[in-house]
């Protein structure tokens, strides 16, 4: 029973007239997983995630939910609950009947309703607001009475769709930690829409990015970031973004120069035909600040940001590279720094495909 | 004198100015004609006395008169089976379209427009067009009616005292719908769609959606719409004009033409403005209804 997967969507097709908003996703998603779907604005995420909850049709594939066929099942039979970005809380009911709301569609008990709301109350922390209406509550308030909605149904899964991007960021950060804390209580499998890469790294155990309706790539978000499949993902994943530098394969075959000034050359941790031209990815965060002959590339700087713990060194050019550095340093703008990096942490791309080598 | 022109500039008079000059319009062509419909009523009036204001007092006796009238109970009775069947038919069908049309199909705004169509015209053209088709013996009602095998024989719409007040009501219906449609479907529109989302994944069906959802949230819409459509009943005049003349026998006669035909028929002024503010008792009490109704308004 347990080993058959929650979700899983089979070559899923969705039209909106000529327009192919989702391209053949495939995905599986476990019993208990949290897994996030990421992408830039207008990739699909919010079409995929609705078609789950039956509120958009798919034209095309499988798609099922504890093993059943969804496809043309109406919303209020999938048993699937989901969190709007709006919250979509009922403006004329209680905060109390909004959280019961399912349960006196079904006819329970009113003691039986109410005894679940304030076991849900307790565990969102809504005790004291049962009595209030919606536009008496203020936005964190609205979200959490949004996720005690969807909790004390038990449902088969929950979605999410940017639950927090009404949120200012220190409520952001607070709630993503409640709501991943919420989740490794109760276990249940989860699907979660963010358009912020960190937010998705952070709660997810499984993450999906997308673009223009198709799956980049999945998996753990440790994977996404060490492993980028492609430059997309590379670009996406990790912030600040991944550097990209044009460079050719030199006569070795395990090293690149890189198309910067004086055409440094660098270890690439690999073989490759020499002669190859290949895009190399760099991550600000592993590029060190060295210098003498352990420096392999040498840049002037434009700019130094610092916010007190981190320091944002940059070098405006074509391309434009940036370095991360712990801590602070006395490196200034107008400075030339030397910048090495270990062969192990460089990408290469092939510049047609942006695919991984 | 500087004070005065800056306070007007900057608002505070400026206001005072616009909010006087809509109170000064009530007042004349609403205010006083109200009053002197209230004092009238509590006065002997006749021919002779109608151009001047100094006419005797006489207390309740015009009310008196007026309850006493052989027909007053059966015209109360009337008014509000013409009140409550119009609203009725006229609030159920509105809001029936206003809910079909939510249904984006395509040229549904288009049709929906075409709606409005009875609401810009005349009464007494409204009235026309029914007469031909209440007609008895060649009116297009009875030919639908008898071809559904609904009714055997014809019937005399207007001319049948068991009828002639539906004949109007059923006009009235016809014309009030649009408003209430175009109402209602505003008050529709400005509920969020993702509410019925969230509730259809709460495992509402339709009908559970339409009372747990549309109607609460629709309450001060249908509040406005029904105490609207009260005064607008209330004050239709034309239909009957054209359609019954309140006749046969009085069988269609309601308040309003009552009062008409009393002032300007039988140029009994007095008891025309007796029933008149009786009306306008009416009307207040649907008034007050209808602001706590928004006072309630709940969104967002
Ligand atoms: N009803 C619709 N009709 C036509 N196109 C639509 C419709 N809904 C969405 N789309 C298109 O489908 C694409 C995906 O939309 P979707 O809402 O899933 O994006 P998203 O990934 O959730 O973006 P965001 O992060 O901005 O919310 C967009 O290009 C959008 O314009
Ligand atoms: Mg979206």
């Amino acid at each position: 029973m347990t080993a058959q997967p929650q979700i899983e969507l089979t070559n899923i097709d969705k039209h909106y007239g000529s327009f192919h908003a989702l391209r053949d996703i495939n995905l599986t998603i476990e019993n208990g997983q949290f897994v996030a779907l990421v992408g830039p604005s207008g990739c699909g995420k919010s079409t995929l995630l609705r078609s789950l909850a039956g509120l958009e049709s798919i034209s095309g594939g499988t798609m099922k939910i504890a093993g059943d066929v969804m496809n043309g099942v109406p919303p209020r039979k999938r048993d699937v609950a989901m969190v709007f970005q709006s919250y979509a809380l009922y403006p004329h009911m209680s905060v109390l009947d909004n959280l019961t709301y399912s349960l006196r569609l079904k006819r329970r008990p009113k003691s039986e309703a109410e005894a679940a709301a304030n076991e849900v109350a307790a565990t969102t922390g809504l005790q004291k607001l049962l009595r209030r209406l919606p536009r008496e509550l203020s936005g964190g308030q609205r979200q959490r009475v949004a996720m005690g909605r969807a909790i004390i149904r038990h449902p088969k899964a929950f979605l999410f769709d940017e639950p927090l991007s009404n949120l200012d960021a220190a409520l952001r950060v607070h709630m993503r930690k409640e709501i991943r804390a919420l989740h490794d209580r109760l276990r249940a499998t989860s699907v979660y829409v963010t358009h912020d890469q960190i937010e998705a790294m952070t709660m997810a155990d499984h993450v999906v990015v997308m673009r223009e309706g198709v799956i980049e790539q999945q998996g753990a978000p440790l994977e996404l970031y060490d492993r980028p499949a492609n430059m997309f993902v590379a670009g996406f994943i990790g912030s600040p973004a991944m550097n990209f530098v044009d460079g050719t394969v030199d006569g070795s075959g395990t090293g690149a120069r890189l198309a910067l000034p004086d055409e440094p050359s660098i270890q690439i941790g690999k073989r490759l035909e020499p002669g190859r031209k290949i895009t190399v990815g760099l991550r600000p965060e592993f590029l060190q600040l060295a210098s003498g002959d352990e420096a392999a590339l040498h840049l002037s700087v434009t700019t130094v940001e610092s916010t007190g713990s981190t320091t944002y060194i940059s070098s405006l050019g074509e391309p434009e590279i940036v370095v991360v550095v712990n801590g602070r340093t006395d490196v200034a703008a107008g400075d030339k720094i030397g910048l090495a990096i270990a062969p192990e942490n460089v990408h290469a791309f092939d510049p047609e495909t942006g695919k991984a080598i | 004198m500087n004070r005065v022109i800056s306070s007007f500039r900057d608002g505070k008079g400026f206001d005072i100015a616009l909010v006087g000059a809509a109170l000064l319009f009530l007042g004349i062509f609403a205010g006083l004609p109200l009053v002197y419909n209230v004092v009238m009523s509590f006065q002997a009036v006749d021919m002779f006395s109608l151009g001047t204001f100094a006419r005797p007092f006489v207390g309740f006796d015009n009310y008196i008169a007026v309850f006493s009238e052989p027909i007053f109970w059966p015209v109360m009775r009337n008014t509000v089976v013409f009140v409550v069947a119009s609203i009725g038919g006229q609030f159920v069908i509105g809001f029936g379209l206003a809910l079909f049309f939510t249904l984006k199909f395509p040229g549904s705004t288009y049709l929906r427009g075409l709606f409005l169509v009875s609401w810009v015209m005349p009464g007494l053209v409204v009235g026309a067009i029914w007469n031909w088709i209440l007609a008895g013996d060649f009116g297009v009602l009875n030919f639908a009616l008898t071809g559904l095998g609904i009714i055997e024989d014809n019937i005399f719409w207007r001319s049948d005292t068991a009828f002639s007040l539906w004949a109007v009501i059923i006009a009235n219906i016809w014309l009030g719908t649009s408003f209430n449609m175009i109402l209602l479907s505003v008050g529709l529109a400005s509920i969020p769609r993702d509410l019925y989302e969230a509730a259809a994944l709460d495992g509402a069906n339709g009908w559970q959606r339409f009372w747990t959802i549309t109607l609460p949230m629709m309450r001060a819409t249908i509040g406005a719409v029904i105490s609207l459509g009260l005064i607008f009943t209330l004050q239709q005049f034309d239909l009957f004009a054209a359609i019954t003349s309140g006749g046969p026998a009085n069988s269609s006669n309601v308040a309003q033409y009552w009062a008409w035909d009393f002032s300007f028929r039988q140029y009994d002024f007095a008891k025309g403005a007796t029933i008149s503010v009786l009306m306008i008792a009416l009307v207040m009490v649907a008034s007050v209804i209808y602001v706590r109704s928004t006072r309630h308004e709940v969104r967002g």
